[in-house]
């Protein structure tokens, strides 16, 4: 199995299920399910559809649900996406260059549930008194603006 | 006392004899005609040599700490190595002198004239350049923290690894410096001229040369609005309870690793760096960032809406994400605004 891959070459378009032991690499363009151990989308690429891989590198289109463990992202992401996974990386574009993502309206759910529940629990203890300028307007001179003290 | 009087000084200059690794401290020699003269390795500290004509003047090595040179003419004069720490050389003329790790530490140099001047790697942190020309300086290496260049006129310079932390260069020129890989935090350039400047710290971050806003860790701010003035760098490191942060055209914003922004909204055309906590309020709890980072250990909850011109994403590894990225919607405020228009 070393080195083999499906390959949906640019030009091919594939519609329905797609199950494979080998990763698979979409230059054409996929409608439907798909599930792999990997999965790479070239910049040619498109899927649209359920996708259920353990990797998965896009610098092509996505559409549709996708769960993955670690996602690397760029191209395009198009409306009513959902991205699930443990790890997500996106490069930042340079200032004035191209984007490295487009995302339409989307969902993304990255990092392991547990975390997330954590995070929403983590703001309920009880703090130290409370500084409370109901409107602050910070100074133009760098100073820091009001807290309790240890602002530099 | 110095080891010779101003008289021998010059009998022996006149001679053609070399005054070299003397100990000429507190020597006066106002408006003296010294050009061409050798003080290699000589301790000049407080001398006085206000006005004196001294170009190409060999001074390599010599000491002049606290050195009255006000109005004088070094041009061309070799000054490398030089200690010229607290030295006065308001409005001297240093145009093409070799200045190549001198120590300028604290100096005086308000209007004096280092057009062409060799500058690398030396030490002028603390020192006032207000108003000085330093058009074509060779200032790579530099060390220039804290220095006031306001004013300064630096178009041409090279600042190349140079270190500007800190420095004022408010109103200064810079067309056409080249400025990779200086340091510049904290460095004030407001209203400076960055024309054709290589200068991508500073460009790509206004905030990074602009007023900085820290909340420490341990503080706690509830229910406060806050507006952030365009290009101001933010940092939290706090407890931000259901508040809500405006900010300005390019302001930075970035939330700290102890930084916890909770039940809160932030609008406006900012980058935000999240390393630490965020968790919104009202949907959508960020809208209209220009950029939005959550670095590994940086956590988000909630929706984004992007601008028009859609928000430069970056995701690193590690990141936890409950978001839901939007476009652009018409709040009812706009469409009001926009229907009144269309009247």
């Amino acid at each position: 199995m070393n080195g083999r891959k499906t390959l949906v070459e640019e030009g091919t378009q594939f519609k329905g299920s797609l199950s494979s032991d080998c990763p698979i690499e979409v230059k054409g363009r996929v409608e439907g399910d798909l599930t792999a151990p990997a999965l790479a989308v070239s910049t040619s690429g498109a899927v649209h559809g359920k996708v259920k891989v353990g990797e998965m590198k896009s610098q092509g289109e996505l559409a549709g649900e996708f769960d993955a463990d670690v996602v690397q992202l760029s191209g395009t992401v198009k409306d009513a996406t959902i991205i699930r996974a443990k790890s997500l990386e996106v490069k930042l574009a340079p200032p004035n260059g191209k984007l490295q993502v487009v995302f339409g309206e989307c969902e993304l759910e990255v990092g392991s549930e547990q975390a997330a529940k954590e995070q929403a629990k983590e703001p309920a203890k009880e703090p130290p008194a409370a500084v409370k300028p109901p409107s602050v307007r910070p100074p133009d001179n760098g100073a820091p603006v009001e807290s309790n003290g240890s602002a530099s | 006392m110095p080891e010779l009087t101003a008289d021998v000084v010059l009998r022996k200059i006149k001679s053609g004899e070399k005054v070299e690794r003397a100990d000429l401290r507190g020597l006066a020699m106002p408006k003296a005609m010294l050009e061409g003269v050798s003080f290699r390795r000589c301790d000049l500290d407080g001398a006085n040599f206000e006005g004196a004509r001294m170009a190409k003047a060999q001074l390599k090595n010599a000491s002049l700490r606290e050195a009255f040179l006000a109005g004088a003419d070094l041009r061309e004069a070799n000054l490398e190595n030089a200690d010229l720490e607290g030295a006065n050389l308001q409005g001297a003329i240093l145009v093409g002198a070799n200045l190549n790790r001198a120590n300028l530490e604290g100096a005086n140099l308000q209007g004096a004239d280092l057009g062409g001047a060799r500058l690398t790697h030396a030490q002028l942190d603390s020192a006032k350049l207000g108003g000085a020309n330093l058009v074509a300086a060779q200032l790579s290496h530099a060390d220039l923290s804290d220095a006031d260049l306001s004013t300064a006129k630096l178009d041409e310079a090279d600042l190349t690894s140079a270190i500007l932390t800190d420095a004022n260069l408010e109103e200064a020129s810079l067309v056409n410096a080249r400025m990779r890989d200086a340091q510049v935090e904290g460095v004030n350039i407001k209203n400076a001229n960055l024309t054709g400047a290589d200068a991508p710290a500073l460009k790509g971050g206004p905030a990074a040369g602009l007023s900085k806003r820290y909340f420490g860790k341990g503080d706690v701010l509830r229910n406060a609005a806050l507006e952030f003035d365009s290009g101001a760098s933010v940092e939290i490191e706090s407890l931000f309870e259901q508040c809500t942060i405006v900010l300005g055209d390019g302001t930075e914003l970035v939330v700290g690793r102890s930084g916890v922004l909770s039940g809160c909204q932030i609008r406006g055309a900012g980058k935000i760096t999240i390393h630490g906590k965020f968790v919104e309020r009202e949907s959508p709890g960020i809208a209209g960032v220009t950029q939005l980072v959550v670095s590994s250990g940086g956590s988000l909850v909630g929706a984004v809406e992007q601008p028009a011109e859609l928000t430069r994403f970056a995701f690193e590894p590690g990141c936890m994400l409950r978001m839901k990225i939007q476009g652009k919607k018409d709040r009812p405020q706009e469409r009001a605004a926009k229907g009144g228009r269309n009247r």
